[in-house]
């Protein structure tokens, strides 16, 4: 199915404005604050293909697990990449995905949330548990750390990858079935945000298997 | 009182960095400072930020430092510019002369804002709107702060980073290196003769290679143009006189950064000076460094026999389910830095049910006296034991021929001496040693690059660890500096460490080094390794690169 995979089939610019209404939009943002930032209530969403490499990541159980099996239990994904002592970005979006984790009511084997280090040899396992415990991460979400190259060579196959943890921006990205396609998510999305298009994907897909199955 | 001295000092144009440094006195400015860097309000509750859509921050968290840094220089993360705070960028009116001398670029920084006033940047501060209306970024949470809070954070941010910085003139940049009693004579010059060379180098290449620049371009003059001088500290008598001896040092001999240093027992009283006197300190050399990475100035490319310790528990941990290790003997000596390394040992042997036996050796170094009490040190060594070897090589050398009967012999690496560790030959073919650097064939490309330099100044390679890694250590400072154009800043020197190093590819000994906010310790990991051949450096790798 991953020949069905598309790149980049289109981007479709959703803002704050038209999802949540006026109050959630701020007015222009200040380009003498920051140079290249992408407006921070547009989130832009792509469709993306993605091969996984076949690499072993450490959970925060310490438990080594193949990337791919840990993606392909038939749960939906929801996915972004973190570090533990990352000032800025990382806690919003990590906060984020506390209070989305709230928002979507999912008991654990509906949802797999993950977040995966890009500064793995400083996330050990331990480190990984007192961070999600900071953000109150339930079962459904889950730490992942390992090798420099793991973590690079995963970072790589999202299309993230900067070359350095510190060259990282605000990206969340979705999947609703094994072999379906990744959305990838530019931006600070607000938990509601992504719930939304959380529930769009996943509703989408099931809307196209009972088409399939009828057909 | 404060606005009116604001205003007057606005509309007379005085530089910031002098006008301001009134309020620096202002009783509130100690509260200030908790509220930057701590996100602790005056009364002492936590400091509360809001984002939209309710991501809200705490305490640290929310603290200014977290983002701006502690400098208030600012930061970048990804593609987003944190700008400067400190008064002369936000209060200046129309900065736009980018040559100026007193205000050097710093990333995010943007001339064309209007200054700020105390008023709008209190309105910033709570509404996130800058001085021309406009919304600050996402990131920039919103503080409803009280007056008398506002007023003490404004008058910290106001003065900070603006008091003239010990050891930087407009000529010279001085930095010190630290050597405390009973290290070798030969490491000693070793060190000193890497870094001279660095320095006589740069030094040279400014006064024979480059001319000074055109006034108009001031800030590339002062960034290529300052000579470097190395003030060598040599450290007497006991640790507990270090500290004074130091902070004499500096009173005498001001200087910006410390680069590197050797000793031969904890590191503790120079970690403290360093710390407390708010003075970078680079320590690419210590083997015994103090693991305290709340703390801010000190900071060492390895954990060293800690690190050893704890690759150590992991591996006694794996046996004592495999292969019945039930018991733990380790030998050291009385106050070398295996014996607090033994202790973290200690308590992860006993955390995970083993029994543990700390030996002393107590024996001078002659031979036979040596040999005799290291085998009276080694009785009742057996197959359920793991036997740990915190010595030197001196030691090591003096160890029966025949390899205790032990269940597994771990070598501390970094004590006997790597790969040239003198293990008597049937201990080699038994012993795994802690190696907490790059292997010897995955690291020999990089290591081109400063042995080939020693070639060149005829620099003798006599102790090839400490001088590769004190090449790359003034190779950092020296990178971090041009990064930093001419803002001079001992903390803002800190930030770029954190956020830099990871950039670079030469780094000696180690696979990579890596920083950041709360990180003290560059490289993370190390291997077990054992010797291959009865004799010679040949060894192989036992373990991946593993991070304890």
């Amino acid at each position: 199915m991953i020949d069905r995979h598309l790149t980049a089939v289109g981007s479709i610019m959703i803002t704050a404005m038209t999802l949540f209404g006026p109050g959630a939009l701020r007015a222009q943002t200040d380009p003498s604050a920051h140079q290249h930032m992408l407006p921070t209530t547009h989130l832009h969403t792509s469709m993306i293909d993605v091969r996984l490499p076949q690499v072993v990541l450490v959970r925060e159980d310490r438990k080594k697990v193949q990337l791919v099996a840990e993606l392909n239990d038939g749960r939906p994904v929801i996915l972004n990449f973190i570090f533990t002592t990352c000032p800025g970005i990382c806690p919003i979006m990590s906060h984020t995905f506390s209070h989305l984790q709230d928002l979507l009511h999912i008991e654990s084997t509906k949802i797999h949330m993950v977040s995966i280090s890009i500064d793995p040899e400083q996330d050990t396992p331990a480190r990984l548990r007192d961070y999600a415990t900071q953000f109150a991460a339930r079962k459904q979400w889950q730490y992942y750390t390992g090798s420099v190259e793991a973590s690079v060579a995963v970072q790589q196959a999202f299309g993230v990858y900067g070359g350095d943890k510190m060259r990282h921006d605000p990206v969340t990205f979705m999947r609703a079935a094994p072999n379906s396609s990744w959305i990838r998510i530019d931006g600070f999305g607000s938990a509601e945000q992504l719930a939304g298009e959380f529930t769009h994907l996943v509703d989408t897909a099931a809307a196209s298997e009972v088409a399939t199955a009828s057909r | 009182m404060r606005t009116s001295l604001w205003v007057s000092w606005m509309s007379a144009g005085l530089l910031l960095a002098v006008g301001l440094s009134g309020l620096a006195a202002d009783n509130n400015t100690g509260g200030g400072q908790d509220i930057f860097r701590l996100g602790t309000l005056l009364n002492g509750t936590a400091l509360r930020g809001e984002r939209e859509a309710g991501a809200s921050v705490v305490g640290m968290a929310a603290a200014c430092a977290t983002c701006h840094r502690r400098s208030g220089l600012g930061s970048v993360e990804g593609h987003i510019a944190v700008p400067p705070i400190i008064g002369k960028y936000l209060l200046r009116p129309h900065a736009t002369n980018i040559s100026d001398p007193s205000l050097p670029h710093v990333m995010g920084y943007r001339s064309t804002r209007e200054p700020y006033t105390e008023k709008t940047l209190a309105r910033a501060i709570r509404e996130g709107i800058n001085p021309q209306g406009r919304s600050l970024n996402y990131l920039m949470p919103r503080y409803a702060l009280d007056d008398a809070n506002m007023a003490s954070l404004l008058a910290y941010m106001t003065q900070l980073t603006s008091a003239s910085v010990p050891g930087v003139t407009d000529e010279v940049l001085h930095f010190a290196t630290i050597i405390t009693p009973g290290v070798a004579p030969l490491q000693r010059q070793a060190m000193l003769d890497v870094m001279q060379h660095f320095i006589d180098d740069k030094n040279s290449f400014i006064r024979g290679g480059t001319r000074a620049m055109p006034a108009n371009s001031r800030e590339i003059q002062y960034r290529v143009s300052r000579r470097w001088q190395l003030h060598v500290w040599d450290l007497v008598g006991s640790a507990d006189t270090w500290a004074k001896q130091l902070q004499a040092k500096l009173t005498a001999e001001p200087v910006f950064a410390v680069i590197s240093g050797l000793g031969v027992g904890s590191w503790s009283p120079i970690h403290q000076f360093c710390e407390q006197a708010q003075l970078p300190c680079l320590f690419p050399n210590i083997d015994e460094p103090v693991v305290a990475e709340k703390d801010f100035y000190p900071v060492y490319f390895s954990r060293g026999v800690w690190l050893e310790a704890d690759l150590m528990a992991a591996r006694l941990v794996a046996l004592q389910a495999s292969a019945g290790i039930t018991r733990l003997v380790q030998l050291y000596r009385h106050g070398d830095i295996g014996q607090h390394a033994a202790m973290a040992l200690k308590r992860a042997a006993l955390a995970s049910g083993m029994t543990v036996e700390n030996r002393v050796l107590e024996a001078p170094t002659q031979k036979q006296v040596l040999e005799k009490s290291l085998h009276k040190a080694l009785t009742g060594v057996d197959q359920s034991t793991a036997l740990v070897l915190w010595l030197r090589a001196a030691d090591l050398s003096g160890l029966p021929p025949s390899v205790a009967p032990a269940g597994v012999v771990l070598v501390s690496g970094l004590m006997g001496g790597l790969e040239e560790s003198p293990l008597p030959a049937s201990w080699r073919a038994q012993a795994l040693l802690t190696y907490p650097l790059d292997l010897p064939e995955l690291r020999k490309v990089r290591m081109n690059f400063p042995l080939g330099w020693f070639r060149i100044h005829n620099i003798p390679v006599v102790a090839e660890r400490v001088q590769v890694d004190t090449y790359v250590a003034c190779g950092i400072v020296s990178e971090m500096l041009n990064d930093m154009l001419d803002s001079f800043v001992r903390d803002y020197l800190v930030e770029r460490l954190e956020s830099m190093l990871s950039h670079r590819l030469v780094n000696g000994y180690y696979p990579r080094l890596s920083l950041a906010a709360g990180q003290r310790f560059a490289s993370k990991g190390g291997y077990l390794v054992r010797f291959t051949k009865p004799t010679g450096p040949q060894i192989v790798a036992d373990t991946d690169w593993v991070v304890p």
